[in-house]
């Protein structure tokens, strides 16, 4: 098995949170109309926003650069033309058309993590983020409660693959709040964002 | 070649966009602030023959050799001086030579395992030497990907083409590595993200599979290095090909002040329980003042005559030179020893007469500062612009590897001047670079 | 032959606490020609994990790290000296070469240049009589005083002024004989009745190194205990180290030297 430093282990983590935050941004830019409005515009490229879906997008590619020998130059492509297809909608008359794109590079980032990386650690900690991002943004999207149920049943099945450590402790709290009939979205996302913790 | 030029040069664009899709890219700073750029590439080859190549690598070979066994003498016994063959300033005042590497006996014997050395050549086809490089030189990474972006892109410019395979330098790199190895992971480790050379770092990690660390990632305990997990478990590390330079790999015996290295790094270098590639110290061979007594070098320790010959080269230093560099002034370029990277260059012919007065007298004042040399008319070569052929001044940094032997590997990293005019072909001062093909046969 | 007995302390106080103290020390005399060293005790305080070497410079080096959170960080050194001044530092001339050139330290700047013009030595002069009639020179031109200069001050600053302590005594002597070619070396170590550690300079006179001490005038005799030479302080330094935290820090030094009678 491959050794990994706590900072890559860390930088793995959040190029799967970020990664799955710009895909699910523009999921949800899709879902809303068929229309782009300015308010759509600045939600997704506003740079100096460190909110904005291209400011998310950098911070993905950010990790992903100093991941090359961990990921590969194949996994880190996609992520790379991710960035060169958010920086062309900027300038396109039909955003969501490149956007598409943008999320056409992320989901084969995401299959070929799972092709190509063989340590089963580095692998788990991309798709972790993943998932506890997910699960965030399920939470504070109203997403309905079986999407947040079966993410939170996802990123439970994950976290033993990773080597991470976590809080069994928050883990099992935040099994039992998904089970409520009328879950808290506000404690879903206070235990699913103190699960992990980096030294 | 079995394609036509038509073929390749409309192949152009889309080496570049693979280029761009790999993120094959240098680190540039612009008014403090850091920029990436990708590098230019040029999709016409330089080819160079079998036997041309057989002679640079002969004479390559010869020229690394010497500069080791100049490092192993001048940090031991130092016979080169008590000889008289070079003048003993050149090697204490020069910047790279580190008094704390005296008496040291790097892992194998080896102190300048990876060179770059810069050679261009003239109009006649005669080669020459202008630089050793054999602190940190970069650039292998790029003609090596080129490469393979090439075959993707352009397959026909390969098939029953006769050119060596050049991307077997992760194994000749790891080769090294492992050589040198004195127990434990081998590791390149880099200064980070904001290098220029950040993606050849990570480049190679990925190809030769040892890992890439920061300086965070590393401790010594007990005389011994370490690589922390994220578990917290120690790994041994038994060399580090580290691509930081010499000052700032350890705090407590370099440079206090930077917040990066390793500290007591060295200390556990010089007992021998790690290897460092390259062997901090180096620079006091690749100094450009040095560079003037490389020859001698080679007929002193080899007892053999230099196979490559240097640019004509004059050293104020000596009465005789200095007289011929005043009176020549015009015909010559004047390099800094201190500077690198295409800086600290002057072209004589290119000052105004008043320039010219205050320069002569600088170089009277620090005539150990600098070194001048004939101007070489370089051969062009053709790139290719805006859908034509034009030609344009290039060098190639032929990349030697040292372990058991010196090897040299069969490609090297041409670059060129984008600007007609000028003569200086670094990355970061805008130039490109081209694949080099080495003919088998 | 004089006999002597030596403590060596060093304390550094830290206003905040530090953790991942890295340190070098170089504080302990080795047994040469001239020194015989004897009854060695050292105890650092804290210390996680230490080794020794010998740097390039043949001078005695203990390195380590204390790990855990502390604010006091100390060295103790003791022992008995042997010092025969008739005994012979030798050198290889071919391998001094280094001693000749100017460190950022020992670097000849205007004042120091044209002191050196303004002097007047005897052509018959060997080098080391050179030297010792620069120090004179250097003595009648030069006032000690404590507090006007630091570790990090250069021999041109401190000349500019006239005024410094034996650091400044020495780099500006090793300034002066660079200049002439004369290869020379800087020493640390510690005399009786000072408090605080020492500084003086060796100048290569054939193949033998000659102790001479610039702040007194003299040439080096019994009394002193030499821990390491160099090219000037930076190579000598008794203390160099690294950590996360500190804020302020304070050092206290204490060196006796006394004499052990017969």
């Amino acid at each position: 098995m491959a050794i990994l430093s706590c900072g890559n282990s860390e930088r793995l983590f959040w190029l799967g949170r970020y990664s799955e935050r710009v895909y699910t941004g523009i999921r949800t830019l899709q879902a809303q109309s068929g229309t782009w409005s300015s308010q759509a515009g600045r939600t997704c490229f506003d740079d100096s926003n460190p909110e904005s879906l291209c400011s998310s997008l950098m911070r993905a590619y950010d990790n992903a650069i100093v991941l090359r020998d961990e990921i590969g130059s194949e996994t880190f492509s996609y992520i790379q033309m991710a960035v060169y297809c958010m920086n062309s909608a900027k300038r396109s008359p039909a955003p969501l058309l490149q956007l598409q794109k943008v999320n056409d590079n992320i989901a084969a980032f995401w299959g070929m993590a799972d092709d190509v990386i063989s340590d089963e650690h580095v692998r788990g900690i991309i798709k972790l983020g993943k998932r506890i991002e997910r699960v965030d943004l399920y939470a504070r999207n109203n997403a309905g409660n079986d999407d947040i149920r079966r993410e939170v049943m996802r990123l439970t099945y994950r976290i033993e693959k990773t080597g991470l450590h976590y809080s069994p402790e928050t883990l099992s709290a935040l099994n039992e709040l998904a089970e409520e009939r009328d879950i808290n979205r506000h404690e879903i996302i206070r235990k699913v964002e103190s699960l992990i913790s980096f030294s | 070649m079995a394609l036509t030029e038509e073929e390749l040069c409309s192949q152009a664009g889309s080496v570049n966009e693979q280029l761009a899709r790999y993120g094959v890219k240098f680190g540039i700073y612009k008014n403090g602030e850091f920029h990436e750029q990708l590098f230019p590439f040029d999709v016409i080859p330089r080819v160079i023959g079998h036997e041309e190549f057989s002679y640079l690598e002969r004479g390559l070979k010869q020229r690394v050799t010497a500069l080791n066994e100049f490092l192993r003498d001048i940090y031991s016994d130092r016979k080169i001086i008590a000889d008289g063959v070079i003048a003993e300033e050149f090697i204490y005042s020069g910047s790279g030579y580190i008094a704390q590497c005296d008496g040291v006996s790097p892992p194998g014997g080896i102190y300048s395992h990876i060179s770059g050395i810069d050679l261009v050549q003239g109009k006649n086809g005669s080669w020459y030497v202008l630089e050793d490089n054999l602190r940190i030189p970069s650039g292998a990474s790029y003609p090596m990907i080129a490469r393979e972006l090439c075959m993707r892109s352009i397959p026909g410019a390969f098939t029953g083409s006769s050119t060596e395979d050049n991307r077997n330098y992760p194994e000749l790199l790891r080769h090294v590595m492992d050589y040198v190895n004195t127990g434990g992971h081998s590791v390149i480790l880099t200064p980070g993200r904001f290098n220029a050379a950040y993606f050849e770092h990570s480049y190679f990690a990925e190809r030769t599979g040892a890992r890439l660390v920061t300086c965070e990632d590393l401790t010594v305990e007990n005389d011994k290095l370490y690589f922390i997990d994220y578990s917290g478990k120690k790994e041994q590390v038994g060399a580090v090909y580290r691509r930081i330079s010499d000052e700032y790999l350890d705090p407590v015996n370099f440079n206090r002040q930077s917040l990066i290295g390793i500290p007591h790094i060295f200390d556990i270098y010089r007992k021998g329980n790690v290897a460092l590639i390259n062997s901090p110290g180096n620079g006091a061979a690749d100094d450009k003042g040095i560079y003037y007594f490389v020859p001698r070098m080679v007929k002193y320790y080899l007892g053999e005559e230099p196979i490559l010959q240097n640019a004509p080269t004059y050293l104020p230093y000596y009465d005789a030179d200095m007289s011929y560099v005043l009176e020549h002034f015009d015909s010559l370029v004047i390099k800094d020893v201190a500077e690198a990277g295409g800086y600290g260059v002057v072209f004589g012919s290119k000052l105004s007469s008043g320039e010219k007065e205050n320069f002569k007298a600088m170089l009277r004042s620090e005539p150990r500062r600098f070194i001048a040399q004939e101007v070489i008319d370089f051969r062009d070569i053709d790139i290719y612009e805006d859908g034509q052929r034009v030609p344009r001044k290039a060098d190639l940094r032929a990349f030697v590897l040292m372990s058991d032997e010196p090897v040299v590997w069969k490609s090297g990293l041409t670059r060129f001047s984008r600007n007609p005019d000028s003569f200086i072909v670094n990355s970061s001062q805008g130039g490109g670079f081209k694949d080099t093909w080495i003919l088998s046969e | 032959m004089r006999r002597l007995r030596y403590s060596y302390h060093m304390q550094l106080n830290f206003e905040e606490p530090v953790r991942e103290h890295n340190f070098k020390l170089r504080c302990f005399p080795s047994t040469d020609a001239r020194q015989k060293i004897s009854d060695e005790r050292i105890k650092i305080y804290p210390v996680h994990f230490s080794n020794s070497e010998r740097d390039s410079f043949g001078n005695m080096c203990i390195y380590g790290t204390a790990k855990q959170i502390h604010s006091h960080f100390s060295v103790d050194v003791t022992g008995t000296a042997e010092i025969d001044i008739n005994g012979r530092i030798t050198a290889e001339p071919h391998k001094s070469g280094i001693f000749k050139y100017e460190t950022p330290l020992t670097r000849a700047g205007k004042s120091i240049r044209e002191f050196h013009m303004s002097l007047d030595p005897m052509n018959w002069m060997s080098h080391y009589e050179r030297a010792l009639y620069m120090m004179h020179e250097l003595y009648d031109d030069f006032t000690y005083s404590p507090g006007t200069t630091g570790i990090a001050t250069t021999a041109e600053q401190s000349f500019e002024f006239r005024r410094g302590v034996c650091q400044d005594y020495a780099h500006i002597l090793l300034a002066l004989c660079r200049l002439e070619r004369i290869p020379c070396r800087y020493v640390a170590g510690m005399i009786p009745g000072e408090g605080a550690t020492h500084a003086w300079t060796e100048v290569l006179d054939g193949d033998i190194w000659r102790p001479i001490d610039p702040t007194h005038n003299r040439e080096c005799g019994d009394t002193y205990i030499k821990f390491s030479s160099g090219r000037d302080a930076q190579d000598c330094a008794i203390n160099q180290g690294v950590f996360y935290g500190g804020g302020r820090q304070v050092q206290e030094v204490r060196v006796v030297v006394s004499e052990i009678l017969p």
